[in-house]
């Protein structure tokens, strides 16, 4: 028992772990939060766009001679007007919401090939792969800031707009006699989604930060009965996850963004065996 | 009179169709109004209109004194579809916590799980008050939506076709309900229906609506109407081919 103990707690040891399992547990706080919503919702897919869109914003800053920490500061408001075109094309045309995400996916993705493709041989270096697959291990203080503030901020948010955000994930037409508005909050919860995906993007990557929004949050909904339980299941599936995805890694010597998604994977698929009983 | 309803010349276009054209009536307090008519005819466009759903394109619509969607909270309303999620995680004790709060209830209090369990009963449904919304059958849902419509104590009950998808046993279960309902003398109601025997029963009038008001009155006088009864009425809601002939449930 003791030999498990310390095979746990001596990574936390040095602090670019500390620093890497602060900043999952603080991103998968808000990631599971903001993805009950999300999933609820039928957005999950429209998490995955994004998170592709966020490629593009990041590439879009490097075209525009910014380092790699900074290129979320202009990934951020291009993100954010993804979602929104994603939000108008659902409600203006009688396209459905996985159409307008394909689109908006394709285009910013391929938008971000091009961007990196025109910064001509003076610009930053650049690795791709690790702007695509994240690097939670290399997170600097201001990032790690950059996280638990964001974080914060959207379980605050969530906290305060939940109740009629979940009345008008329930019911849009019931929530909307009751007085609630629907639309706003809808656009508040997208944004909020693009808020944590660029974030997060930046850490585990693009490619696996949509899994950080919808895993938890499907876990969380086969098992849970009342939305209290589910937000709680998805929280707690979401930071056990963390915490032993990054530990594996560490001791496995593998990338912690793949060991985390598929720690969290496991979890969704013994939660479907566990309903099954 | 005071007035529960009040409805002045609407016009709705939903599409670039004219769905409601030049439609006037009123709706006393404690009046029960059925309105009837072919489908297509504008019955639930006219309640969502009073609902403030639909915009008007032109007329004007008073709801207890209110503008549409002003008086929300004196307004129970049943709708015809159900269009919640059926994959959020939702018991019958939040659903009427929800519509008594306007917010969804992340822990419902022990007076608010009182209050769902006493409007269930009214309805007959006080042992699903624990039940998952999912699992319940189309009598069980209608009850519960009822029960959710009447528990801020509505002054206005407007019902969209209320036995739309429940069995014979339950259609005729249902009618009670809503007679016992009806009773309560400060109660106005509007009831969507295909249901002869419904508005019989329960209407102190009738509307028979067809894109214009073609006919109002004591529900017999509208009822025998000879072209009425062939186009209207197939004994229950929501389920009848347009030309079935008028027959009671």
């Amino acid at each position: 028992m003791d030999g498990l103990v310390e095979l746990l707690v001596s990574p936390l040891g040095q602090g670019f772990v500390r620093r890497a399992l602060a900043a999952g547990l603080a991103l998968g706080t808000a990631g599971a939060f903001l993805g009950v919503f999300v999933v609820q919702r039928g957005l999950g897919l429209v998490a995955d766009g994004l998170a592709h869109a966020t490629f593009g914003g990041l590439a879009l800053g490097l075209l525009l001679g910014a380092t790699p920490d900074r290129a979320i500061w202009i990934a951020l408001p291009f993100t954010m007007a993804v979602a929104l075109g994603i939000q108008q094309l659902r409600r203006r045309t009688s396209l459905g919401g996985d159409v307008a995400t394909g689109v908006f996916f394709a285009v910013s993705f391929a938008a971000g090939v091009m961007f990196l493709g025109l910064r001509g041989p003076r610009g930053v270096p650049v690795n791709v792969e690790a702007l695509l697959f994240g690097s939670l291990l290399a997170v600097s203080p201001e990032a790690l800031g950059v996280v638990a503030l964001v974080s914060l901020l959207v379980v605050s948010v969530l906290l305060r707009v939940g109740p009629q955000l979940a009345y008008a994930t329930f019911d849009a037409e019931l929530a909307r006699l009751s007085g609630v508005r629907v639309e706003a909050l809808e656009s508040l919860l997208l944004a909020m989604t693009a808020l944590v995906v660029v974030v997060g993007a930046k850490t585990i990557g693009v490619v696996l930060v949509a899994a950080f929004v919808v895993i938890p949050a499907a876990t969380a909904q086969i098992l849970g009965r009342t939305l209290g339980v589910t937000l709680a299941l998805a929280v707690a599936a979401s930071l056990a996850g963390t915490a032993f995805g990054l530990f594996a890694s560490y001791h496995l010597n593998v990338a912690p963004g793949a060991t985390i998604i598929l720690t969290l994977g496991a979890f969704f698929f013994l939660a479907l065996v566990l309903r099954r009983r | 009179m005071s007035l529960a309803l009040a409805a002045r010349d609407v016009v709705v276009e939903l599409g670039g169709r004219r769905v409601l054209d030049g439609v006037s009536f009123e709706v006393g307090r404690g009046e029960f109004t059925a309105l009837c008519g072919p489908n297509g005819g504008g019955k639930t466009t006219l309640l969502r209109a009073a609902l403030g759903l639909v915009p008007l394109a032109k007329g004007s619509i008073e709801v207890l004194g209110e503008r549409p969607g002003r008086a929300t909270a004196a307004v129970g309303y049943l709708p015809q579809t159900k269009s919640f999620s059926g994959s959020f995680p939702a018991r019958v004790v939040d659903v009427i916590t929800a519509a008594r709060r306007g917010a969804w209830p992340f822990r419902v209090s022990g007076p608010e799980r009182e209050r769902a369990r006493e409007v269930l009963a009214r309805v007959g449904g006080e042992p699903l008050v624990d039940s998952p919304l999912g699992g319940l059958s189309g009598g069980e849902l209608q009850r519960v939506f009822l029960a959710r419509a009447l528990v801020r104590d509505p002054a206005l009950l407007l019902l969209d076709e209320p036995t739309a998808g429940v069995d014979g046993r339950g259609r005729a279960e249902f009618l009670d309900l809503l007679a016992g309902i009806a009773e309560r003398s400060d109660l106005a109601a509007v009831l969507v229906t295909h249901n002869a025997a419904a508005v019989r029963r329960l209407a102190d009038r009738a509307l028979y609506l067809d894109g214009t008001l073609r006919a109002w009155g004591a529900p017999e006088e509208v009822l025998d109407r000879e072209w009425v009864g062939t186009s209207a009425f197939s004994g229950h809601d929501h389920a009848a081919p347009v030309d079935a002939r008028c027959e009671d449930a």
